[in-house]
């Protein structure tokens, strides 16, 4: 008796385990014919093939950039401060820009929660997911070619991640230093400032300085829609053919990123 | 005469739960040290609460230096606050401030916003914040962050700052609950000490039964939100005590 239900048991064991293998293979192969179709389509169908030529010739545009024009280091220092003022003043007008949104955003606090806090989520949202250049190109036709431009795309974008990680910092917040505040008497300004702030502003300037190392990567593109910085004379270098001088720019912007990621490694660590 | 008098005070959290306070009424005296005690659960935290609306009653009435604080106004009530210093279970001090910082918070109620939102408090609060941690023992701490402290200290720092308030009345939620015997011990008999010299009333939760006995002159048995025993600690006897505690499985 115990042999047939421990033989039934096994059959059905087996059988599901079978099944699973069958729902797997059948996955695997529909993952297989999307992933053809995508290349076939998108690659092969859309590549020129007829201009790229031969592998040796690939190698010899390709090597067309590794070389180094020199003589345009002393002309992309000017180009790269512009782009470290662009990163440093659109964080700084990004985190001012932030305020309101923080405060809206952050649930504890949101003065008027049905209207506020949507608001507040819907401008996070929406900073992030337009891109920076897109936003240059917004404020260049708004307000013309220049590093303005750039600062105010800067500022729009960094908005979205500056004021979400401090909004959920602040509904995160241990809330006794709150009530103590509370009972003494405190108002809503002095809860804000004696309870919350303490404990949100290494936060608050941690993401900043994060924020603004990426704001170092993004201000060094905005020049391709003329929104200044290294970005233009990338984009001029492109457009006479420099290859060479386009390997220049590159290794400004790479250098750019690094001095501004040792900046906020050590500027972070020492708020924490 | 009492300070504080409260009447048929009842308190619940929201309609779905069960009432915490059934109808409880005491009265507080000036020279009182009046003890709160109770299994977990009896409701000494909203009651204390209640004192102060941290937690709105939903009826009832507390009179408190002739004042009905449950009619205040917001405004009205954020003044009288500043007179009700709190000590906390946990302290609830802010951790990234200085020692300096969060006595001289218990002066937020007297200076005006503007001025507190700058720290620009006068030199008179700075005195005054002095002397009192001197008188607690921290003089030699001012400066430290409150999170560099030990429990004891901390909550020392607690108590300056609720005497910073100028209190006319002190409520000690569980003062003693995250501090070891020995510590306890020192920081009741402080606040002790402290309410004599400063001639302030005080309510007190309490959960230690021993600590009550010796450092209070009243005692308030409650149980599940009603109110068993109410009277002079010499009055109290174990067999009370049984009966307030004989719901908690010990």
């Amino acid at each position: 008796m115990e042999n047939a239900i421990l033989h039934s048991t096994a059959e059905r064991v087996l059988a599901s385990r079978s099944e699973a293998r069958r729902r797997r293979a059948t996955i695997y192969l529909i993952l297989f014919l999307l992933v053809a179709w995508s290349i076939k389509v998108t690659v092969i169908d859309d590549t020129d093939w007829e201009r790229i030529g031969s592998f040796s010739s690939i190698l010899k545009e390709a090597g067309r950039f590794f070389a180094i024009d020199f003589s345009l280091f002393p002309k992309l220092i000017e180009p790269a401060f512009e782009t470290l003022v662009i990163a440093c003043l659109g964080t700084l007008l990004g985190v001012v820009l932030c305020l309101p949104v923080i405060w809206f955003g952050a649930a504890n606090i949101t003065p008027f929660k049905p209207i506020t806090y949507p608001l507040a989520r819907l401008m996070m949202t929406l900073s992030r997911s337009i891109h920076e250049i897109v936003w240059a190109l917004f404020f260049v036709a708004a307000v013309g070619l220049g590093a303005l431009p750039g600062i105010l795309a800067i500022a729009m974008r960094s908005i979205g991640f500056i004021a979400k990680i401090s909004a959920e910092a602040i509904e995160d917040i241990d809330p006794k230093a709150v009530e103590a505040i509370q009972a003494m008497g405190g108002g809503k300004l002095q809860v804000l400032r004696y309870a919350i702030l303490p404990q949100v502003l290494p936060v608050i300037i941690g993401v900043t300085v994060f924020e603004w190392e990426i704001n170092i990567r993004r201000s060094a593109i905005l020049g391709l829609v003329g929104a200044g910085g290294l970005g233009l004379v990338f984009f001029r270098q492109m457009n006479t053919f420099n290859y060479p001088g386009v390997t220049s720019v590159i290794l400004a912007i790479l250098i750019l990123i690094l001095i501004g990621e040792v900046l906020s490694h050590y500027s972070r660590k020492s708020v924490i | 005469m009492p300070i504080l008098e409260v009447k048929n005070l009842r308190a619940r959290y929201s309609n779905s739960t069960p009432e915490i306070l059934k109808s409880l009424s005491f009265s507080v005296e000036a020279d009182d040290f009046f003890a709160v005690i109770g299994p977990s659960g009896a409701g000494k935290s909203t009651l204390i609460r209640c004192i102060n609306r941290l937690v709105e009653p939903t009826g009832g009435e507390v009179m408190l230096y002739d004042t009905d604080v449950l009619k205040l106004s917001s405004s009205e009530l954020r003044r009288l606050r500043r007179n009700i210093g709190m000590i906390f279970q946990e302290f609830n001090l802010v951790d990234r401030m200085s020692v300096m910082d969060n006595v001289l918070s218990g002066r937020l109620g007297y200076v005006g916003t503007v001025r507190s939102l700058f720290k620009m408090f006068p030199r008179s609060d700075i005195d005054r914040a002095l002397q009192i941690l001197d008188r607690v023992g921290l003089i030699d701490h001012v400066d430290k962050r409150a999170d560099a402290l030990s429990g004891g200290q901390r909550q020392r720092v607690g108590i300056a700052r609720a005497l910073m308030q100028e209190p006319r009345l002190l409520l000690l939620d569980e003062p003693t609950s995250s501090l070891d015997p020995k510590i306890s011990r020192e920081v009741m008999a402080l606040i002790k000490e402290i309410a004599g010299e400063f001639q302030v009333p005080v309510l007190c939760n309490i959960h230690d039964v021993q600590l009550a006995m010796e450092f209070c002159n009243k005692i308030l048995g409650l149980q599940d939100g009603i109110k068993m025993f109410d009277g002079a600690t010499e009055t109290m006897d174990q067999q009370k005590l049984d009966e307030i505690y004989a719901m908690e499985v010990l």
